[in-house]
């Protein structure tokens, strides 16, 4: 948790101590920057579009959030957004009806959370390595089951469309409305619960958990299960938005999310880390994309400008919390 | 006796630690030729000394001299090279890496074109290795290695370094009694070539056995040095226990009540035989036992930290589920664990989130935590123990040992118990925080608990215990009652 070193001091001082402070400032001056530099990038339309594009890697970015914080790490997610959008696309074809579809498709997450998780507790392999595996599998499984053919959505539920694309009072994306409910419920829950507490500690430190009666393994468990499940969330809605199960979907999603909630400040050592942060990263991460997208910066731009600012946000706070 | 040249003269040596003072101006010297035993209780010093003689802490004050000429040790580089090698008790060996590459690891012998000449350092590791007579592979892998193995290869390295003194540090506490018998072979070797060999040992029939004077450490000071027949094993115990204890530990807890924790059997693969055990209501029982005896191992096993292999535990009647902590914890045992960074503290996180780690449920209801009712309970806690944060929000990290062990004390006195075990609740803390542990203790069992308290300290142990148990060897060895207990007693029974 970035608690401060001590409560002494101005507001300032404590403010200055947060962590995110950092943050918030390099987004503030990739807004101003992309502001002058794209006539188009502070029209409200492409605001509420940035909102829209920034919540499928937040609602994941939570669920990887959780599971971070615990001390583990999962890269199967990006796979896993072609995954999920199979049962989800081919019950909702089946029935007529999207809510059908999301049930399954929410389990589908839920059990390869499962999976993972269970290999990770209780046969104690590294995290990165099962997931590593289980993001080789899960694109394996969908190019089997799609024949490399987009499944595409032959309902007319307008529903499924909605979720994705709809807008309210045609501002706000419902995507968005979703993801700030997930996002401050996770806040809550980390914060002012029993749950988040020992989530924290678990990733501090297993064996003082062990040691004070907690069992890291089942928090550990459960950390999967929330990221498997949040991840099928966003995975729903990317189906939405491509209106098919696509066997592509998601590639370098997992990346992209643990890149961003990193450059957050949520440590991938455990313990650490918080989603106000995990948030302004990923904000900052749709900023640039969004802003170079309109600046008509070359893809080959786009990737070395990338890289370099999530190693150059990392460094900047690593420095300045070493001189803290 | 062996009245080789002097090789070793350390003078007036002070170490000063935040809070105490390791070492209060000690002398110690060492002939070639000569296997000097050095003796002690824990916290005597013996580990301070040996470890500024390996270069890895700086003295505060005092002259060592070699050979005559005054050294200024900076690092374990600059002791080897004047020819000290330390021998620990963690061997520092590469365990990926060959025995003539673990032997020639700080300078590998080299060819003229700057490339490594294996041949040569291979031949004379064999050399080596042969001159203490063990016959090994030089190319054999270390981490295939038994660990009297690897301790020899550790000597190996010693003498390819051509070092003149040799300090054992506890080298058989890991050894079975065969491996033992060859380790003194090979040390009467060494002494043979005229190295002196500085034997840290508590053992003290291996004392007898092989080392020619002996030396006795206390509380950082030297007590006593002379040769080994001039002296007698309650001799020796009496130099290293020698102190007035009774009186500074408070024992007002009276009346006894029923049996609350019953240990039955207990059993583990690496260490624990057969161990039982009763502690009742307001019982402070104490557990004594020297290095890797088992302390340690019995209190996590109690508590369903390590896997155990027979055996049970109940509390207050109740069998604990076996290797489940949430079980035990949910049952009203405490562990306080001895290993404070590894075991205890989460470090990134604050003083009162430390302290109400196991109890949370007390501060939450359906799981909400009312932050209000922790921060007023672990202020209450701040305030009885005294410990010295600026604030509940604190980062544990930042707090002194004496003040991190109060927090962990205070994270189980938080919570409503039936039984505690404090595994070596003093280590490493000032005199002053010592004592207020111990004043807690004595409260702890005056408010009805049962207390196991494990501890290698002897005036610690005799001050808080209404019994004592002492293990030796994975076994309880004794038992004495508060009475009948005495340091002479409980050491023989801890060494026999």
């Amino acid at each position: 948790m970035s608690i401060q070193r001590s409560a002494r001091g101005s507001v300032l001082l404590r403010v200055m101590r947060y962590n995110e402070l950092g943050l918030l400032v390099v987004a503030v001056l990739l807004f101003a920057f992309f502001s002058l530099g794209s006539p188009y990038f502070l029209k409200v339309r492409n605001l509420s579009n940035l909102l829209g594009q920034i919540s499928m890697t937040m609602i994941a970015g939570v669920g990887l959030s959780v599971l971070v914080i615990a001390g583990e790490v999962d890269i199967s997610i990006g796979s896993l957004q072609a995954v999920v959008a199979i049962p989800l696309v081919m019950i909702m074809n089946a029935t007529g009806h999207f809510w059908y579809g999301v049930i399954p498709a929410l389990l589908t997450g839920l059990l390869v959370g499962a999976i993972n998780g269970y290999f990770v507790t209780k046969l104690k392999i590294n995290s990165l390595i099962v997931t590593l595996g289980m993001f080789y599998l899960l694109r394996g499984l969908v190019y089997f089951a799609t024949g490399k053919v987009p499944i595409s959505d032959k309902t007319d539920d307008p529903t499924f469309y909605t979720v994705a694309s709809g807008k309210l009072f045609g501002l706000i994306p419902y995507m968005a409305i979703l993801m700030f409910i997930i996002l401050i419920a996770f806040i809550y829950i980390l914060r002012h619960t029993t749950f988040g507490r020992r989530l924290y500690a678990v990733g501090g430190n297993p064996e003082v958990t062990r040691a004070v009666g907690i069992n890291p393994e089942r928090m550990k468990f459960k950390a999967f299960l929330i990221c498997g499940l949040l991840s099928s969330v966003s995975a729903i809605l990317l189906a939405s938005r491509l209106s098919s199960a696509n066997h592509m979907a998601g590639q370098g999603f997992e990346f992209q999310v643990v890149a961003a909630i990193v450059m957050g400040g949520v440590s991938l050592a455990g313990g650490v880390g918080n989603l106000v942060g995990a948030f302004i990263g990923v904000f900052i991460f749709g900023i640039i994309q969004n802003g170079m997208g309109l600046m008509r910066i070359g893809t080959q731009y786009q990737l070395v400008i990338t890289g370099l600012i999530i190693v150059a946000a990392v460094a900047i706070d690593e420095i300045r919390r070493g001189k803290a | 006796m062996s009245g080789g040249p002097q090789l070793l003269e350390v003078r007036g040596i002070v170490k000063d630690f935040p809070g105490v003072k390791a070492l209060d101006g000690v002398d110690l010297e060492l002939r070639a030729g000569e296997i000097h035993a050095l003796v002690g209780e824990n916290g005597a010093g013996k580990s301070t000394m040996i470890k500024i003689l390996a270069g890895l802490y700086r003295k505060d004050a005092g002259d060592i001299l070699f050979e005559g000429e005054k050294l200024d040790l900076r690092s374990p580089h600059d002791s080897l090279e004047k020819g000290i090698k330390v021998v620990f008790q963690e061997l520092s060996l590469i365990k990926g890496l060959s025995i003539a590459e673990n032997v020639f690891l700080e300078s590998f012998p080299l060819r003229r074109n700057g490339a490594v000449d294996w041949k040569t350092m291979r031949s004379r590791t064999a050399e080596i290795l042969d001159s203490i007579g063990l016959s090994l592979d030089p190319r054999t892998m270390v981490g295939a290695l038994t660990t009297s193995q690897q301790q020899m290869v550790e000597i190996a390295r010693a003498l390819s370094h051509d070092a003149k003194v040799v300090i054992m540090d506890e080298p058989t506490s890991a050894l079975t009694p065969n491996e033992v018998s060859f380790l003194f072979v090979v040390i009467r070797k060494l002494k043979a070539m005229g190295k002196g060999i500085l034997y840290v040992s508590h053992k003290l029939e291996e004392v007898f056995e092989l080392c020619d004077r002996v030396t006795v450490y206390r509380d950082g000071q030297h007590i006593s040095t002379c040769d080994i027949g001039d002296t007698n094993a309650r001799q020796l115990v009496s130099d290293m226990v020698g102190r007035e204890v009774s009186t500074l530990f408070p024992h007002t807890h009276t009346g006894v009540g029923e049996t609350v924790l019953s240990v039955r059997g207990l059993c583990t693969d690496a260490k624990l035989r057969d161990v039982s055990l009763e502690v009742r209501a307001g019982e402070v029982v104490g557990v004594f036992g020297l290095l890797g005896a088992g302390r340690t191992e019995l209190a996590k096993a109690i508590f369903g930290f390590d896997r155990v292999s027979s055996g049970g535990v109940s509390v207050g009647g109740v069998p604990l589920r076996a290797g489940s902590t949430t079980h035990a914890a949910n049952a009203g045992l405490g562990l306080l664990t001895e290993d404070r960074k590894g075991e205890g503290l989460v470090l990134q996180m604050s003083v009162s989130q430390n302290m109400t780690l196991p109890s949370l449920a007390d501060f939450s209801s359906a799981g909400f935590m009312s932050f209000r009712r922790e921060a007023a309970k672990s202020q209450e806690f701040v305030d009885k123990l005294s410990i010295k944060t600026p604030s509940l929000k604190q980062k544990v990290e930042y707090l002194s040992g004496g003040n991190q062990q109060k927090v962990l004390l205070a994270r189980w006195l938080l919570k409503t118990l039936k039984v505690i075990i404090l595994d070596e609740p003093t280590r490493g803390i000032d005199v002053g925080a010592k004592s207020e542990i111990h004043r807690l203790i004595d409260e702890l069992a005056k408010d009805g608990l049962a207390v196991l308290v494990m501890t290698s300290e002897m005036p610690e142990l005799l001050g808080v215990s209404d019994r004592v148990l002492v293990m030796n060897g994975g076994r309880i060895t004794g038992e004495f009652t508060r009475d009948a207990a005495t340091q002479e007693a409980i050491l023989t029974a801890a060494i026999a």
